[in-house]
């Protein structure tokens, strides 16, 4: 799976800064490497993700963590087989890009091209959520994270 | 003079060439499994992290290091542009390895190697380290010795011996630990006192390759710069087989999968063997190997897979042991414009693969017997992707 992922500062607008308190979430690996923005499950509330939706970057809940009042599945991702197998049919989920620099598994943090998929979804107050799609690991990812399903990458292979 | 180019962490040099926010970060590449770290940046070295340590040793060493996946072909391309690059200085370059060229240096200043460097990288986007010096072993020990991301240039003999002085005689490259406790038993621990040793006894000690060093070290140059691939004693291929494993089925298949591999690689230098050896490591027991000599010198898949396979279970003892590494190995090369043929050969269905793989894609079309591999062919993720490259004159 991957329980977090980090995106460049440099990628997100100023004002998503702002209106997100995402301040701080920026770490950086090394003096002079680029600051990053950190976003986990679970990770301090609330529990976000970036999202490329209608062009635009912005940032969605991500899944739904133990609010039992609201409907939607109580995890952060979603599996391709339940998808495609029309189990959230009932939420018209909508495909989407989590734009991401690097994934975190299991203390292994890894390259990520461009991103990963997800699904779009609204609950009860039509506030947007995200969720990460997972797919069975590769035997390399499985390897390197010891972890037996992992994100769909947009246009990369591990 | 000779100069060498030596490339610092040139698979993550590489990679922070396509992803340029991995600069200033430590970073680890990843080989074909995606457990051990084969290359490594300066900041995660700094951190304690060796080459070769498993993913999950690394990981509490060095929490905020990025992992990134071997990608050999890339790599294959930037070596490439950085072969172009020195070749455009230098009327004769050696292709030592991947990460590292020699080349007749005419112009051996301070000056030329900063602006070679300069040029390195921002036409390729690769930092290098470059040694300039009478010898090839003496360049190499100065861009050795000059990383990251430096450079030095021996002129005369005073530069020379503070090269030399004080300085490990295993940072001379051939002389690996098994030399250096011969050495050091005769109290020969520093390059300077190599160089200063008797070169007869060196001889005794370290055969002829040891005094090649001495005369290397004494500024003497009796290695060539080889602007050519000398030709091949042996090729072989092989390697790692993933998990070991004591089953027949996925060992078998992962010699088929070698034999197709070196037909591939005896095509390209057009030659046949006469004598094939097929070795086996394993988890807990020592190495065997075993040769076979063939009817006729042979490039082709069916006789010599024939062979591997009827030494497979002679070399396999007991069978109860764990295969870990493979090499299927050619000798006694001849080239194959040469090569007598038999009375009775028919044309082999190996040109037909060879075309087919050719326009479709390496392995689109393979032995049967490699089926088991399904986590070699049947994960487009995984591929064990192969660093054959052909050229280097060193491994």
């Amino acid at each position: 799976m991957c329980k977090g992922i980090s995106i460049l500062k440099a990628r997100l607008k100023q004002e998503l800064f702002e209106q997100y308190e995402l301040s701080q979430r920026i770490v950086t690996r090394g003096a002079g490497a680029q600051e990053e923005v950190h976003f986990m499950y679970p990770g301090a509330p609330p529990i976000e993700l970036p999202v490329l939706h209608d062009g635009q970057l912005v940032i969605y809940e991500w899944g739904n963590r133990n609010n039992k009042a609201c409907k939607l599945p109580n995890t952060g991702w979603c599996r391709i087989e339940s998808l495609e197998a029309g189990k959230w049919r009932w939420l018209s989920p909508e495909k989407v890009v989590i734009p991401a620099d690097f994934g975190l598994e299991k203390s292994v943090w890894f390259q990520i091209n461009e991103g990963m998929e997800g699904v779009l979804v609204h609950d009860e107050q039509l506030r947007p959520h995200v969720y990460m799609m997972t797919q069975p690991a590769s035997h390399y990812y499985q390897t390197m994270t010891r972890h037996d399903r992992m994100p769909i990458l947009v246009g990369q292979e591990i | 003079m000779i100069g060498h180019v030596d490339a610092d962490c040139f698979y993550v040099s590489a990679e922070r060439v396509r992803f340029p926010h991995l600069r200033s970060m430590p970073v680890g590449v990843l080989g074909n499994h995606g457990a051990c770290i084969i290359a490594k940046s300066y900041e995660m070295k700094a951190a304690g992290v060796s080459t070769g340590m498993p993913i999950w040793d690394a990981t509490p060493i060095c929490p905020q290091a990025v992992y990134v996946k071997r990608d050999f072909r890339w790599y294959e391309a930037l070596s490439r542009r950085m072969l172009a690059l020195v070749q455009e200085v230098s009327p004769r370059v050696e292709f030592y390895s991947i990460d590292e060229q020699f080349f007749a240096a005419l112009e051996p200043t301070d000056g030329f190697a900063r602006q070679l460097q300069n040029n390195l990288l921002t036409r390729v986007g690769v930092p290098v380290s470059i040694g300039i010096a009478p010898t090839k072993t003496l360049a190499k020990l100065i861009s050795d010795s000059s990383k990251p991301f430096g450079y030095g240039v021996v002129a005369d003999d005073r530069q020379r011996r503070a090269l030399l002085h004080n300085r490990p005689v295993t940072d001379i490259t051939g002389i690996a630990k098994r030399s250096a406790m011969h050495l050091a038993a005769h109290g020969i621990e520093t390059c300077d006192q190599f160089a200063r040793a008797d070169r007869a006894f060196i001889r005794w000690l370290l055969t002829k390759r040891g005094e090649d060093l001495w005369w290397e070290l004494n500024g003497t140059p009796v290695i060539p710069v080889q602007a050519v691939r000398p030709k091949h004693k042996f090729v072989s291929r092989g390697g790692s087989i993933g998990r070991a494993s004591c089953d027949p089925a996925r060992v078998q298949a992962f010699v088929v999968r070698n034999v197709e591999r070196l037909v591939e690689a005896l095509m390209h230098y057009k030659v046949c063997c006469d004598q094939l050896t097929l070795s086996l490591s394993f988890t807990d027991r020592p190495e065997r190997s075993l040769r076979s000599s063939l009817l006729g010198s042979r490039a082709d898949f069916e006789a010599l897979l024939e062979a591997a396979l009827h030494l497979l279970p002679q070399v396999w003892q007991p069978s109860s042991a764990a295969v870990h590494y493979m090499h299927v190995i050619a000798g006694c090369l001849r080239p194959l414009a040469h090569r007598q043929m038999s009375l009775f050969e028919q044309p082999q269905l190996h040109d037909v693969k060879h075309r087919i793989n050719n326009a479709v894609g390496r392995f689109a079309l393979r032995s049967g017997s490699t089926l088991p591999l399904v986590d070699v062919y049947g994960d487009a993720a995984n591929e064990y992707d192969i660093c054959d490259i052909y050229g280097k004159s060193c491994f």
